[in-house]
């Protein structure tokens, strides 16, 4: 209870107080509004619909996740998916962000540029070029047997191999952008203080570059682990119908059940996943840490 | 505690970036335990010499060498440098204790050891308590502590220092420079020290090394840089000088036809009169050169008064009085006609640029 | 200044243009878009606006989903919907369609068993066995269970990874008769598939995809829908196809359940089905007639029938899909599909 002043003008001030606020207020508003109509009407419309039926309220479509056996492998497949792209987004996107990131300015926004590129290409054309990179009178084929280094073609697609290589081209600038901009805010200074103090260029990355990389790694991790868990159309391209997908199950169900609640239910489960992924990672990098990038 | 201190010695340094010449053929020796202050503006190579030094940067050509061990493709980390930053430059992600033990992990000091060190450089900063604090836990004033702890803790020879107070305020900024003296009178160390702040530099070096344009233009102690400047540059670099055009013919020193008396003799050629505040007073003093000048404005400023006066042919003289009240009350009214004495051991001639 | 007037004169004429057709009926049409419904729109949509003197308004639909949606709320929109086989049988277990009024349907040429009482066919097509043409000349494999013989055509397969068609072909490959195929013995036919399972290359999700496996010779040997395979030899591709032991899939229409336009839409539903309108189609779309007298309409030739896949000569070869067996087993089998795939 703080006591209310009452000295000179005292309340005129109040007032221009709260105007400002009030005028915080409603410039926010617009937002919060359309975010609650985009995210939270639809979330929680895709949860009635799992839960409801013709019968009333019923768990069936829950049920079913934990009895059928493919809806297990479908999911243990989306993570390990996603885990392995996460795992090869960060072993090749690193060292692109950390060699862009100690560029001079020009050189540093054209390759992020080429880093961009994909995004120039709509996601069913880069698929489909996969294919015909990676099937088996593809480019990498063909060139592996004129060489001589294969005689049988090499089975590199229409498997969760073609699907890696996807879905990971995809993610790397994912990855890449966050992490460059956490790295571009790490003061010089700091490598070459531990230079200076006797660290090796490897002790110097090691001990000092990555941990203060973590804010921006951790962000990019995220990015990319939660947008692999919704992947759709590259693995039903890539996949050969060997890797399926929580969202490739979500659409199939809809075809098959001819009713969305089947549908609902794996989106109300991937949904909750997504937010836990989130929360886990929130309680390893706490957000003012992930927004915090190094320095004074 | 170091009796490792390395004295330095540069020779022929040339750093070009594209057409801008950063350092212009540097030669500079520094004793062994000598406190060096490279002084000079932003962009005059001061900087640049300090990350050549440091190993940051190379060098188009030239000479660096600690001890008389040739240094200059040496790599950074193997040079035993400490080395303090502008921006402190502390990790984040450590406490303030690993901070500092964080080159005695390196150079795989036992962990007994390395604690009672860690204390003892803390303790040597006046921070033996906050080990366990985290960075951003920290002031301006601490963190510039922690810094020079870390730099200290291994016992370099050499310790490199890049503008390291220019970030605090300047109470904190004027404590630190008499605590930095004490420090390096104690440890010993061979001292190089950035700053483009003159008094810094006076307080603090046993010489001080003017550098513009890359080269550096004059290497001396505080006082005779500032009682005896080589040249106009360093004369306007450092105090606040005024400078009249004086012409020497037959060893005689004119001003405007007025004959100047100087400490010592010149040569035949034209020269600047270096002014400074503190060098002219007002009224007749004896023996003295005396100006005749137009009060123009007397500014109160606490500990002093500030009186411009104009002479003759328009130049503006500066002085400063001590705020007394006998002098407060004997001020000249603005406009009044005054003298201005200048001793002849006060009076400096620099050649004119 | 003259645009504006011009604006306005726009507007005032498109206001006009409007007037007789708010005057005339007006009936909405849904189907599933594209080429498709392109095709529709010219090839019977067209002709029965001039002929009942009506506007057919058009939209599309993903599916019977949508069409319960509008019957549960009350709220029906469309006079027809243009559904897959097995959406309709779904849908009329559901009770969400008119029955259809056969004293003014004619189904003369129509298979009975793609006219039911609230549900009738209005295209073919046929999923059928094609094969590289460059690896096994003309003389590909005739029967699916030369398909699954990888000792007579050495080569990679390509599967739907949907469980319907792909059962039925799976238990003709094991010498299940074409007319004893229901109901489908789902263990068959999975023992049946573990064989072929390593020479196939790809299980494809859908018709695109079937037709890039064929046309990039990744597949040598697909079970693919005709209209996706003539659309890739067409395009220069080197492939053949066979009808032999070609199983018949559909699209029907039907009308939604509370459309308020249903006498007309009967009407309009009589003259889609009639030979004269289904002898449009083949011309501009890759899909066959339901009804086999618009071979007996003289707008296909014979020559151009020997192609088309509901052409007597070739529906001979083929059989039926049974949408009702689906409709009770598609669920099941597809979860036991996908564990199959999986494995």
């Amino acid at each position: 209870m703080s006591e209310v002043a009452t000295g000179l003008n005292a309340a005129g001030i109040r007032a221009d107080a709260r105007r400002e606020r009030n005028a915080l207020a409603g410039l926010t508003s617009p937002t919060f509004l359309v975010l609650g109509l985009l995210l939270f009407l639809p979330v929680g419309w895709l949860f009635w619909l799992s839960v409801f039926d013709d019968t009333g309220l019923t768990l069936e479509n829950y049920r079913r996740m934990v009895v059928e056996p493919a809806y297990i492998s479908i999911f243990r497949t989306t993570f390990e998916l996603s885990v392995l792209v996460t795992a090869l987004s960060v072993v090749l996107g690193y060292p692109v962000a950390y060699m862009i990131a100690f560029l001079p300015p020009r050189a540093a926004s054209i390759c992020l540029t080429l880093v961009l590129v994909p995004f120039w290409t709509a996601l069913l054309v880069r698929t489909y070029a996969w294919l015909v990179i990676l099937q088996r009178r593809g480019v990498v084929n063909s060139v592996l047997m004129d060489w001589g280094v294969i005689d049988e073609p090499l089975q590199l697609v229409h498997n969760f191999t073609g699907t890696t290589i996807g879905m990971l081209h995809i993610m790397i600038p994912f990855l890449v952008l966050p992490l460059y901009a956490n790295m571009r805010a790490i003061d010089r200074d700091y490598v070459r203080a531990a230079a200076s103090l006797g660290a090796s260029p490897t002790a110097t990355f090691w001990r000092v570059y990555l941990p203060l990389s973590v804010p921006g790694l951790a962000a990019g991790t995220v990015m990319v682990f939660v947008i692999c868990l919704g992947f759709y159309i590259t693995p039903q391209f890539l996949g050969g119908g060997r890797v399926t997908t929580i969202s490739m199950k979500i659409q199939q169900n809809i075809a098959t059940y001819f009713d969305w609640g089947a549908a609902s239910s794996l989106g109300v489960v991937l949904f909750v996943v997504t937010l836990a992924v989130f929360w886990g990672f929130s309680r390893l990098f706490p957000l003012r840490r992930l927004t915090e990038v190094g320095g004074p | 505690m170091s009796s490792g201190a390395l004295p330095i010695a540069v020779r022929a340094l040339e750093r070009r970036y594209g057409r801008v010449v950063a350092l212009d053929g540097v030669d500079l020796d520094v004793a062994q335990g000598e406190f060096l202050t490279l002084l000079g503006a932003s962009g005059s190579g001061k900087t640049t010499l300090l990350m050549i030094l440091a190993g940051f940067t190379r060098p188009d050509s030239g000479s660096v060498k600690f001890g008389g061990v040739e240094m200059i493709r040496t790599p950074p980390h193997k040079r035993n440098l400490g080395v303090v930053f502008q921006s402190y430059a502390l990790f984040p992600h450590m406490d303030v204790a690993a901070n500092v033990a964080f080159p005695l992990v390196l150079r795989g000091v036992a962990s007994a050891e390395r604690e009672r060190r860690v204390r003892s450089a803390l303790e040597q900063v006046q921070l033996g308590e906050l080990g366990s604090r985290r960075v951003d836990q920290l002031s301006g004033g601490q963190r510039q502590r922690v810094a020079l702890a870390r730099a200290i803790v291994f016992e370099p020879g050499i310790l490199l220092m890049d503008e390291p107070l220019s970030a605090l305020d300047k109470k904190l900024r004027e404590q630190m420079q008499i605590e930095l003296r004490h420090l390096h009178q104690r440890l010993g160390t061979t001292v190089i020290y950035v700053t483009h702040d003159q008094r810094e530099a006076l307080t603090l070096s046993d010489r001080i090394a003017v550098i513009d344009g890359g080269r550096i233009l004059q290497i001396d102690t505080p006082q005779r840089l500032y009682e005896a400047p080589a040249s106009h540059f360093v004369a306007d670099f450092i105090g606040d000088s005024t400078f009249l055009p004086v012409s020497v013919r037959n060893g005689v020193a004119r001003w405007r036809e007025q004959v100047l008396q100087t400490a010592r003799p010149a040569a035949d050629g034209e020269y600047q009169l270096v002014l400074r505040p503190e060098k002219v007073s007002l009224g007749a003093a004896p023996a003295a050169n005396l100006l005749n000048a137009v009060v123009e404005e007397v500014v109160y400023q606490g500990d002093s008064v500030r009186i411009d006066v104009r002479l003759a042919g328009g130049a503006v003289v500066t002085l400063r009085e001590l705020a007394r009240a006998a002098r407060i009350a004997a001020m000249p009214a603005v406009g009044s006609p005054v003298r201005l004495a200048l001793d002849p051991a006060d009076t400096v001639l620099v050649p004119a640029p | 200044m003259g645009m504006i007037s011009t604006f306005r004169a726009a507007i005032l004429l498109s206001v006009a243009a409007t007037l007789p057709a708010a005057a005339q009926t007006t009936i909405t049409f849904a189907s599933y878009g594209g080429a498709y419904q392109a095709a529709q729109r010219k090839a019977l949509l067209d002709p029965i606006e001039k002929m009942l003197n009506i506007t057919i308004k058009e939209d599309t639909l993903g599916g019977v989903a949508d069409v319960r949606a509008q019957v549960k709320a009350n709220a029906v929109k469309w006079d027809i919907a243009d559904l897959g086989g097995a959406s309709c049988a779904r849908g009329s277990a559901e009770g969400l369609f008119e029955p259809l009024d056969y004293s003014v349907i004619k189904t003369d040429g129509i298979d009975k068993a793609m006219a039911t009482k609230d549900w009738i066919g209005v295209i073919y097509y046929s999923t059928v066995i094609a094969w590289n043409t460059q690896k096994y000349g003309q003389n590909g494999p005739q029967t699916w269970a030369d398909f699954w013989d990888t000792k007579k055509f050495p080569g990679t397969r390509s599967l739907s990874r949907g469980a319907s068609e792909t059962f039925e072909i799976a238990l003709m490959a094991d010498g299940v008769p074409m007319d004893k195929l229901y109901p489908l013995d789902a263990d068959r036919a999975l023992k049946s598939l573990a064989r072929i399972k390593n020479n196939v290359v790809s299980w494809w999700a859908s018709g695109a995809q079937s037709a890039q496996l064929l046309k990039d010779g990744e597949a040598d040997i697909v079970a693919i829908w005709n209209g996706r395979a003539g659309a890739v030899i067409k395009d220069g591709a080197k492939a053949a196809i066979t009808y032999n032991q070609g199983i018949f899939n559909i699209d029907c229409l039907v009308i939604p359940k509370g459309s308020k336009n249903a006498a007309l839409a009967q009407k309009a539903i009589a003259l889609m089905v009639s030979p004269d309108l289904q002898a449009n189609i083949p011309a501009l779309i890759d899909y066959g007639p339901i009804n086999a007298k618009a071979f007996d309409t003289g707008k296909i030739t014979p020559e151009a029938a020997t192609k088309i896949n509901s052409a007597p000569v070739n529906a001979a070869k083929q059989t039926n899909m049974n949408f009702d067996f689906w409709r009770d087993n598609l669920t099941k089998l597809t979860e036991r599909m996908d564990a199959f795939l999986q494995q």
